[in-house]
């Protein structure tokens, strides 16, 4: 009876909000008409069955094969890391730079040097390897360390304490990581499948879908994707939901975390780290390269860019081109970057001050994280127009999802002793909020923070690219066009140096902070 | 790595024999033909149906030919297939392909063009018509980020401003046009405006040829090694092309209706689309010289008009004398 009447409240609204979605879209009151009511979409969906299966047949395919070959990886990665902390250091730069490629820049560049299957497989697989490798690591550092010591006093060795103890506490952390990572799958695949020509696949049937001017299909479309993701989702959720109870600390571990002190103790081997991180993505890209063998021409190696970029005859053109275009994409980024983040924050606050609104916003949420944006230009432009507001909301929207997943499960890891304390002392939910959950969820807020950059960078590319013509965006579409191949690599590269670039300086105030907080860092 | 390529293309032809079994000594011919692969421009609509015919009626195996046909997409740079050798002859747009010799020293060469007149157009709506270039002064023009530089060389030609137009992106999607928030857009003209009629609207366009942008369009693009060593075979391309274009065009109603559930499956597109495509793209294939012909006046106008825009091409660039040996 309890489990009914848990559910009733957030079914109650689903129900209220495809109502309101029907009459709107049925009354053609919102975009005039561009956005189609639900029993419309219903139908569209019914009319246009026979082209389903193989469609979502082929998107399955490629997004299921990269959901297992990017998660594993990450996971394997983040073990490797944790066992061998300086392996982190080292790869640091590499991980980083993965998470960053914008799938934008590197669609083009996969169909280019590589063929069938493989590019979705790859772009699916991108998608997941950060997110699930930086769960793993985070989990499995912030496990208990009194457990942790009881193992080790028993003479227990570093493998068993990561067996016993810290995969066991990461658990739910990654399965948070594979939660995030479900609907990158997806959406990777059929990016790639929109631009890579291949005849099967949900991308491929939108781009064909596109010029009817038919929003019922594309919105068709977007269920069916967001259905694939959606299940995918919950699925992880499920499990994430029942291994939470199980390893979650009840009480509060009371010892100071040690510090991340070894780089002040062996400077030598933190310099070399730090040169390895930088210096291995360039290697990766390098070797990249020369390993599938695509003419010069086409692929660029990092010396190619430099040499494009400062030595070609084109030379000067790219670069005023360049900083023109930077001078267009950054200002918007960081501001929406940080309405992303607000909005994740407050939602995820929100979230614990009312679970009910969280059950009833999260398939919403998952829609805007699964219906591809190029379905939804149209309805935007109508809405927003193309200017800012269009960016910023672009941007939000790629943004705000895996902040708040990650802000999510870092509030709902705060200790229930802690809280109790608090409400024991007669701490309002509010009051419990700013000493206790807020400031405990620093760490994950970093890590969102962190997690977001690039995403923003990102949306805002898309916004360009789409809709408003201007900066990195429209400079990456505009030379795909052209076979400007140093412009497509110099866009790619710069767009991941940035990222990095952003994100290590989040990473330097996020020591500052935590550090006189006492807490460490959810790397 | 070469006894597995051979072998699936083995396997290719065998599949392809067994599905022409009712035509017993198709398969023999399918067998010895040499292969040869196509990477077309786009997605699977009449743009490239005389291929399709090609294929279907077997006009390639009678080159000697066993063709492999690969769609395009936003993504897919046909010259770059080339490039990798994924694609022997691809079809492009001549401003790419041109640029990218000039300036790249890119190995291709023109030896064909399927359109004689580029399709693409300023696509509007009746009821706020754009029928020639000074109309578009002060409105708001939808353009893929690539054909920029064309629009705004015919804007040039007209003696327009391109200050005086707002130019914002096309994301292939003709709604913001039928809504409204747009008031015209380029696109091919032998498509759109079949998907506004769906809508209720009515359109009007004009085309960028007609007011001195005057290009080819999906031009037949090889590399100079192919043209060196698989002449013969792209002679028979030609040939085989021509007979399937030609064929196609007796009654352009007749052969999309045929692929709805072959070339055309789950392409998200109509039969009918394809039918109005199939018609309005004839006026612009057929030429009096023969499809995919290259007349010296008209490779000297598109020439001139890409000089238009700083793209510097020659008349060495195309090489016109396989089209004589058809």
């Amino acid at each position: 009876m309890a489990g009914n009447k848990q559910w009733a409240a957030p079914l109650r609204n689903v129900v209220a909000l495809l109502l309101v979605w029907e009459v709107v879209g049925r009354l053609d009151l919102i975009a005039d008409g561009a956005l189609p009511g639900v029993s419309e979409i219903l139908i569209g969906l019914w009319n246009d069955r026979s082209d389903y299966p193989l469609h979502v047949w082929e998107t399955l395919k490629a997004s299921g094969l990269g959901f297992v070959i990017g998660n594993l990886l990450g996971v394997v990665a983040g073990i490797f890391f944790v066992l061998i902390p300086v392996s982190l250091r080292v790869f640091r730069g590499l991980n980083i730079a993965i998470f960053a490629l914008p799938p934008i820049a590197i669609a083009p560049i996969l169909s280019l040097t590589l063929s069938g299957l493989t590019p979705r497989v790859v772009l699916a697989a991108l998608g997941c390897y950060f997110v699930t490798m930086t769960a793993t690591v985070i989990g499995l550092s912030q496990s208990d360390s009194r457990a942790a010591d009881l193992i080790r006093v028993y003479g227990g060795s570093n493998w068993l304490i990561m067996r016993m103890v810290q995969f066991r506490s990461a658990l739910p952390s990654i399965l948070s990581g594979l939660r995030v990572a479900a609907p990158n799958a997806v959406l990777g695949a059929i990016l790639a499948e929109f631009g890579g020509g291949g005849r099967w696949g949900l991308g491929a049937y939108l781009l064909g879908s596109l010029g009817r001017a038919e929003p019922e299909r594309l919105w068709g479309i977007g269920v069916v994707a967001t259905l694939i993701a959606g299940l995918a989702y919950g699925v992880f959720a499920l499990m994430s939901h029942r291994f939470v109870g199980a390893s979650r600390a009840v009480t509060m571990n009371m010892s100071v975390p040690e510090k991340a002190g070894d780089e002040q103790s062996r400077p030598l081997s933190s310099i070399l780290a730090g040169a390895m991180a930088v210096l291995l993505p360039f290697l990766f890209w390098w070797a990249f390269i020369r390993l599938l063998d695509v003419p010069a021409m086409i692929s660029k190696t990092p010396i190619g860019v430099v040499e494009y970029l400062f030595f070609s005859p084109a030379a000067q053109s790219a670069q005023e081109r360049l900083i023109a275009a930077l001078w267009e994409t950054l200002p918007i980024t960081g501001i929406g970057l940080l309405c992303g983040l607000t909005f994740a924050f407050l939602l995820a606050i929100s979230s614990r001050l009312f679970p009910g609104f969280l059950r009833a916003f999260m398939p919403v949420a998952l829609v805007t994280q699964t219906m591809p944006l190029v379905a939804l230009t149209p309805l935007l432009v109508l809405l927003l127009g193309r200017g800012t507001s269009l960016t910023l909301w672009v941007t939000i929207s790629v943004t705000f999802f895996p902040a708040f997943v990650i802000l999510a499960q870092g509030i709902s890891m705060v200790p229930r002793a802690t809280r109790e304390l608090a409400m024991a002392y007669g701490a309002s939910a509010g009051q419990e909020l700013r000493i206790i959950t807020i400031p405990a969820s620093m760490p994950y807020l970093f890590a969102a923070t962190r997690l977001t950059v690039p995403r923003a960078l990102l949306g805002v590319m898309i916004a360009e690219w789409l809709a408003t013509g201007k900066g990195l965006g429209n400079l990456l579409n505009q030379s795909r066009g052209y076979m400007d191949y140093g412009m497509i690599w110099t866009v790619a590269a710069l767009s991941v140096i940035l990222a990095v670039v952003f994100y290590q300086l989040v990473v330097v105030v996020e020591r500052r902070v935590l550090q006189r907080m006492g807490m460490s860092t959810a790397e | 790595m070469d006894m597995k390529l051979s072998r699936r293309r083995f396997l290719g032809a065998a599949a392809a024999g067994a599905a022409a079994s009712a035509m017993p000594f198709g398969s023999f011919r399918a067998m010895a033909a040499s292969p040869f692969a196509m990477q077309a421009s786009w997605i699977n609509d009449a743009e490239f149906a005389g291929y399709f015919l090609g294929l279907d009626k077997g006009y390639y195996a009678d080159e000697g030919l066993d063709m492999s046909y690969a769609s395009g997409g936003p993504d897919v740079i046909p010259e770059s297939t080339i490039i990798t050798g994924r694609a022997d002859l691809t079809l492009t747009t001549p401003d790419t392909t041109i640029k990218a010799i000039s300036e790249q020293g890119a190995p291709f060469k023109i030896i064909g063009t399927q359109y004689q007149k580029n399709p693409i157009g300023i696509v509007s709506l009746k009821s706020n018509p754009i029928n020639k270039p000074e109309d578009l002064v002060g409105k708001t023009l939808a353009v893929p980020p690539v054909n920029v530089i064309s629009v705004e060389a015919m804007l040039k030609l007209n003696g327009i401003d391109k200050a005086d137009v707002n130019i914002v992106p096309y994301a292939y999607d003709p709604t913001p046009l039928i809504k409204g928030e747009i008031d015209a857009s380029l696109d091919f003209t032998t498509n759109v405006p079949f998907t506004i009629s769906q809508q209720g609207a009515e359109a009007t366009s004009f085309l960028l040829y007609d007011f001195g942008f005057t290009i080819f369009n999906d031009t037949v693009v090889v590399t100079e090694e192919t043209l060196k060593t698989k002449r013969k075979e792209l002679v028979g391309w030609l040939r085989a092309s021509r007979r399937g274009w030609e064929e196609n065009f007796v009654d352009p109603t007749v052969w999309p209706p045929k692929w709805a559930d072959s070339w055309f499956k789950g392409t998200g597109r109509t039969i009918e689309n394809e039918i109005y495509f199939n018609k309005a793209q004839q006026p612009l294939v057929e030429s009096p010289n023969g499809i995919f012909s290259m007349a010296e006046d008209d490779i000297e106008a598109c020439l001139t008009a890409l000089g238009q825009i700083g793209i510097n091409g020659s008349r060495d660039m195309f090489d016109t004398t396989l089209l004589e040996e058809i």
